[in-house]
């Protein structure tokens, strides 16, 4: 017993280091003294479907579903892999029903779901999935994605492009790109009070960022109305101002600050962010939007968000296959950029390309998945229910 | 000239009036600004008059609220049309009969639509008569059918037929679907003028269509 612990212990510690072969490896000799260990077994999955083995990921999860039919981690493996390698989409709704059975608050069960009923076709039945996604969890971006995909098979890109968009604000990544724009990077430290910064721009600048990085809006601005108030100019300044409106739902209050900023300064990156998603926000400014984004894209050329929202405006103009190209940028840059791979599904959708469609989509959801560490989460919950 | 209305404009926002507002507009426009230059002639400037004015404390955090809802009931004087104008020109789009494929349809049909044209979607499942009865009622020169699959791909030549022997030959047949993206020789076969392979090439193609017929000075 203490030695297939030891085993387990090793294969998960070498699988979380990314160290495939010798956690495969450490698996099958844990599985050599307890052919009946579940969360093995499961692991095992996970670790075949990392590879791409997908019919090995199968058995496994499925012999650790025989074993113990509460090992939710096996759940996931089993439906990814059933997902990824296709033509398998009857056994793909029943798993992830089953796993929203036993995890009825994971989120992306019903996301999945919906995933695996709209490629069988059952377009209502997937709706319906993903809108209960959202009531679990109104930020989910990729239920929001898919609704959108929906919506362009059913009404076309101008009804699909709002929602692509909303998917978009909810998805972490752009207020990501605007961080790293104005140099904000998550160092672990709680922002500073703001009673206690130091009376200078610099000092009010970072703290105002730090505060705007952990949603207290209200103290960023009184510290960016600081700033201003000793020097009006300031486009810095101004580009911070103008996201916090766009936070605040303030698209024209957004727009002013960004306009203000850029024309003091074009070089302020944030105000041309800022700028660019308030005209994106407004029917009829695409054009504007892609003009701006475009700008963008140029100014932080290896920064994949850029691309994408310059990819959106394209759609909004009907420019699909220039904006697969600013999509497929955006990947060769981060191939893990789930919006990038919905919009590109989009356009490959528009095209009548469906099989590369579902197969962008797919990718998605094993990133998304990955990105979330889903299955770690459901791994160390079973351990621990099992212990 | 384009500052001082841009100055007007900003003092409307902040003065909080709209029918001043859009009397700066209507005098641009009767000055000579295209529609289409009213946004970044005269709205973005007055918006950055106004974060400025806000950045230099000149309004406080009220009046630049009540300036941004006075900006925004105004933008739709000054920003472009969301959809395109009138093309004039009308597209029938259906899926064939017995086939039940209907996303390539919707998505052709909605960015035709986007781009001015007067689309008349028939839906999936469509007859060879129902296509001819549409062409009679509406007038259309273009007609698409999509077809996903062999059977019901070969089956368009219907839809040719029918529509020569009621008079129509000059009546434009395009048509979608994996079968035709994947054998030309079909589309010819099935008496199509051309192979829609997706939305943009919709657009193209009808567009290309349209020119054509104006330029040979048919309706």
């Amino acid at each position: 017993m203490a030695e297939r612990s030891q085993h387990l212990a090793l294969a998960e510690g070498l699988a979380r280091q990314g160290h495939i072969q010798p956690a495969v490896d450490a698996c099958y000799q844990a599985l050599r003294i307890d052919e009946r260990s579940a969360p093995t077994h499961g692991l095992l999955a996970e670790l075949m479907l990392t590879g791409d083995f997908y019919d090995e990921a199968i058995d496994s999860a499925t012999r650790a579903i025989e074993i113990d039919p509460s090992c939710s981690p096996a759940y996931l493996a089993l439906g990814l892999a059933y997902d990824r390698r296709g033509g398998m989409w009857d056994q793909s709704i029943l798993v992830w029903h089953e796993l929203a059975e036993v995890e009825p608050e994971l989120v992306t069960a019903h996301v999945q779901l919906g995933e695996a009923f709209s490629a069988a076709a059952f377009d209502e039945e997937a709706i319906d999935a993903w809108r209960r996604a959202l009531e679990l969890d109104p930020t989910e971006a990729r239920a929001m994605y898919n609704l959108a995909v929906a919506a362009l098979k059913r009404e076309g890109m101008a009804t699909a492009l709002p929602g692509f968009r909303k998917a978009g604000e909810l998805d972490p990544s752009q207020d990501e790109l605007f961080f790293s724009l104005a140099g904000i990077y998550d160092d672990g430290n709680p922002a500073p009070d703001p009673a206690d910064v130091p009376e200078d721009r610099q000092h009010r600048l970072e703290a105002a960022g730090a505060l705007a990085f952990e949603e207290d809006y209200f103290a960023s601005a009184e510290l960016i109305r600081a700033v201003l108030d000793d020097d009006p100019e300031d486009a810095e300044a101004l580009g911070l101002a103008g996201y916090l409106y766009l936070k605040q739902e303030a698209t024209n209050e957004a727009m002013a600050c960004a306009l203000r900023a850029l024309s003091i300064t074009t070089r302020t990156p944030t105000a041309v962010y800022v700028l660019g998603v308030a005209f994106s926000k407004r029917p009829g400014l695409n054009r504007h939007a892609a003009r701006v984004f475009a700008a963008l894209a140029k100014a932080v050329p290896k920064h994949p968000i850029p691309h994408v929202l310059f990819a959106e405006s394209l759609l909004g103009l009907q420019k699909y296959t220039q904006a697969g190209q600013a999509y497929r940028t955006a990947l060769e840059l981060d191939p893990s950029c789930v919006r990038a791979r919905f919009g590109l599904a989009a356009v490959l959708l528009t095209d009548g390309r469906y099989a590369e469609a579902m197969w962008e989509i797919r990718r998605a959801a094993y990133y998304d998945t990955s990105r979330q560490g889903l299955f770690w989460q459901l791994y160390d919950a079973y351990i621990e229910r099992r212990s | 000239m384009a500052d001082d209305a841009a100055a007007q404009m900003y003092q409307a926002f902040v003065s909080e009036d709209p029918a001043g507002a859009i009397a700066v507009v209507e005098k641009a426009k009767a000055s000579g600004t295209a529609q289409a230059d009213l946004f970044d002639q005269l709205f973005a400037p007055a918006m950055s008059l106004l974060g400025g004015a806000w950045a230099s404390g000149a309004i406080d955090e009220y009046a630049f609220t009540q300036a941004a809802v006075v900006a925004e009931q105004i933008a739709s004087f000054v920003t472009p049309p969301a959809s395109a104008q009138d093309t004039g020109v009308t597209v029938i789009v259906g899926g064939m009969h017995r086939d039940y494929h209907a996303i390539a349809k919707n998505v052709i049909g909605a960015t035709l639509k986007e781009a001015g044209h007067r689309v008349v979607d028939l839906g999936v499942d469509v007859r060879p008569a129902e296509f001819l009865e549409r062409v009679e009622e509406s007038g259309a020169r273009i007609v698409i059918v999509c077809a996903e699959t062999i059977g019901t791909a070969s089956s368009v030549v219907r839809v040719r037929e029918m529509l020569t022997t009621a008079g129509h030959e000059g009546v434009v047949l395009l048509v979608s679907g994996g079968p035709f993206a994947a054998d030309v020789d079909l589309a010819k076969d099935v008496g199509a003028n051309g192979v829609v392979r997706g939305a943009e090439s919709a657009l193209r193609l009808v567009e290309r269509v349209a020119a054509e017929r104006l330029a040979n000075g048919a309706d």
